[in-house]
């Protein structure tokens, strides 16, 4: 039983001193003088973590909004309401399926990639000798890979609903035959800016910050060993799934919990 | 020429778990001389240039570098103080996305404001001295291990250190590629006038070019003198680590429980899962 208790107590040690280990972390790589040369290195990895998560986030946007058009359609009809559908489809992607799935997307595509890209920088001693050349890997490796990653996901997010709206609109409308004044209208009178696409656009954010902080942490903090790579490259991609799924019902308690 | 040594390491004890690798460590570096320090694998070798270069922290004892304690240096100054030193890893650690060019231009575009011509000419020197000017266009993944860390030394005296720390320069080269290197890191040093350590465990070789040499075992310094003084050392343990006895005190075994007990000791099989 004490040792029971012990272990808890560890464990809680633990995990209270990685969180310290991460906060500074964040801390030391986010401060310092914006330069010509950070903004360099900050365009190449929007590329790498942005561009090339764009095919999949559109491809996936694409089939979301023509699922969401065909389930919302087969129950809107039996009510003779399927000229909401438009509304129907852009607040479930606004609100939430494009900010979750988009940052469910990145964590798959572009986190464990940065934690296993870091990582291994770190096994061939890419990191320590950068440092003794007089380098801060935090600055030079770690800065540019967090600020492109807070702001490609909530730009990968707009992608994902604009596109999922409009397969909504090729199945609702091409397909289907709703009205075609109707899908666009009634989208445009319910839809509101800052409750529907500010308040997503927010958690997108909240997630981005998450997302890019937990992969570039466990690369920079793992094992250098292949074993440890391997590791610190799955619970990238479980930890940041289970604080995005967590975060959105805290987030959407907070934004929609008393819109009614 | 200052006189003070550049290195001083002073009561070193560092540990990892509940092994011991240092058990009060003491060490200078004089300037301008190769030195060289050597015992047998797992003796901490590498851990003591990481704690010199600041990556590692003692947990108790100082290292001062011209006069700085690298450990009580804030982060910017530790950084400030680094670019006056240059490290060759073992395995080279060069930037496994940027050419050999690049790789030894690194250091010149983030510390100075040449112009390109002029880094460019800096790294062809460089690159000549270490014959491989012709493999500048190579990425790292193409070149073979000895070119490798002949790229990296380029890369360590890019800016001209003071203090270059080498870690295991020898190790895994053809024999070729070990006289090339051997003979490049005495005549940079002759050339450069730089203060160099060595650590290594390749006698001959690094008896060769040190002008003195610490030679470390079970976390202390077990003897330390010029290389023609430990050759003929008295001390049955520096005598075994010069001429490489297999046995003898320097046990051939990590400790463990008696052999024939062990054999026997059925109880046990279910760690050999």
């Amino acid at each position: 039983m004490m040792t029971r208790i012990t272990r808890l107590g560890r464990h809680g040690c633990d995990l209270v001193e990685a969180l310290g280990r991460a906060g500074m972390f964040l801390g030391q790589s986010l401060v310092g003088r914006p330069s010509v040369e950070g903004f360099k290195l900050w365009l190449r990895q929007m590329h790498f973590i942005g561009v090339l998560s764009l095919a999949i986030v559109l491809v996936s946007g694409l089939f979301i909004g023509m699922v969401l058009a065909l389930q919302g359609f087969t129950i809107l009809v039996d009510f003779g309401a399927e000229d909401a559908l438009g509304q129907m489809v852009s607040l479930s992607l606004l609100r939430e399926l494009a900010p979750v799935v988009a940052a469910l997307l990145f964590a798959g595509r572009a986190g464990s990639a940065l934690t296993a890209e870091i990582g291994l920088m770190k096994a061939t001693e890419q990191l320590s000798s950068m440092e003794m050349i007089g380098v801060d890997p935090l600055k030079r490796v770690v800065a540019p890979r967090l600020w492109a990653g807070f702001v490609s996901l909530p730009l990968l997010t707009v992608g994902f609903s604009v596109i999922g709206i409009w397969g909504g609109h090729l199945v609702g409308v091409e397909w289907l035959g709703v009205y075609e004044g109707s899908y666009w209208g009634n989208m445009q009178s319910s839809v509101d800016f800052v409750d529907d696409i500010g308040n997503g656009m927010l958690k997108s954010l909240v997630f981005a910050l998450v997302v890019t902080w937990i992969a570039v942490f466990q690369g920079y903090d793992l094992v250098p060993t292949s074993e440890g790579i391997s590791r610190a490259t799955t619970r990238t991609v479980v930890y940041s799934s289970l604080a995005v799924l967590g975060l959105d019902f805290v987030l959407t308690a907070l934004m929609f919990g008393e819109l009614g | 020429m200052n006189d003070s040594p550049l290195v001083v390491v002073e009561g070193l004890r560092f540990s990892r778990g509940d092994r011991d690798i240092f058990r009060g460590v003491d060490l200078t570096i004089p300037r301008g001389k190769i030195t060289a320090i050597m015992g047998p694998s797992g003796s901490g070798k590498t851990t003591l240039l990481k704690l010199i270069g600041g990556q590692l922290a003692p947990e108790a004892g100082r290292v001062t570098i011209d006069g700085h304690d690298v450990h009580a240096l804030s982060r910017k100054k530790l950084f400030a103080l680094r670019r006056r030193m240059g490290m060759l890893f073992q395995s080279g650690a060069l930037f496994s996305d940027l050419s050999v060019f690049e790789n030894v231009a690194f250091p010149l575009r983030v510390h100075t404001d040449l112009p390109d011509a002029m880094i460019r000419d800096v790294v062809l020197m460089k690159l000549e001295a270490v014959g491989l000017r012709g493999a500048r266009e190579l990425m790292p993944a193409e070149l073979s291990g000895g070119m490798a860390r002949r790229v990296a030394l380029a890369r360590a005296l890019a800016l001209d250190p003071e203090l270059i720390l080498y870690d295991e320069p020898f190790v895994g080269q053809d024999p070729i590629s070990m006289g090339v290197l051997v003979q490049l890191i005495r005549r940079v040093n002759d050339a450069l006038g730089l203060t160099a350590v060595v650590v290594s465990h390749d006698i001959k070789e690094t008896l060769s070019i040190a002008d003195y040499v610490y030679v470390i075992a079970d976390g202390k310094v077990m003897a330390h003198g010029t290389p023609q003084s430990l050759n003929v050392d008295q001390d049955p343990r520096v005598s075994q680590f010069m001429h490489g006895e297999p046995d003898g005190p320097v046990p051939f075994h990590y400790p463990a429980d008696d052999f024939y007990r062990d054999m026997l000791n059925a109880g046990n099989a279910g760690e050999m899962r």
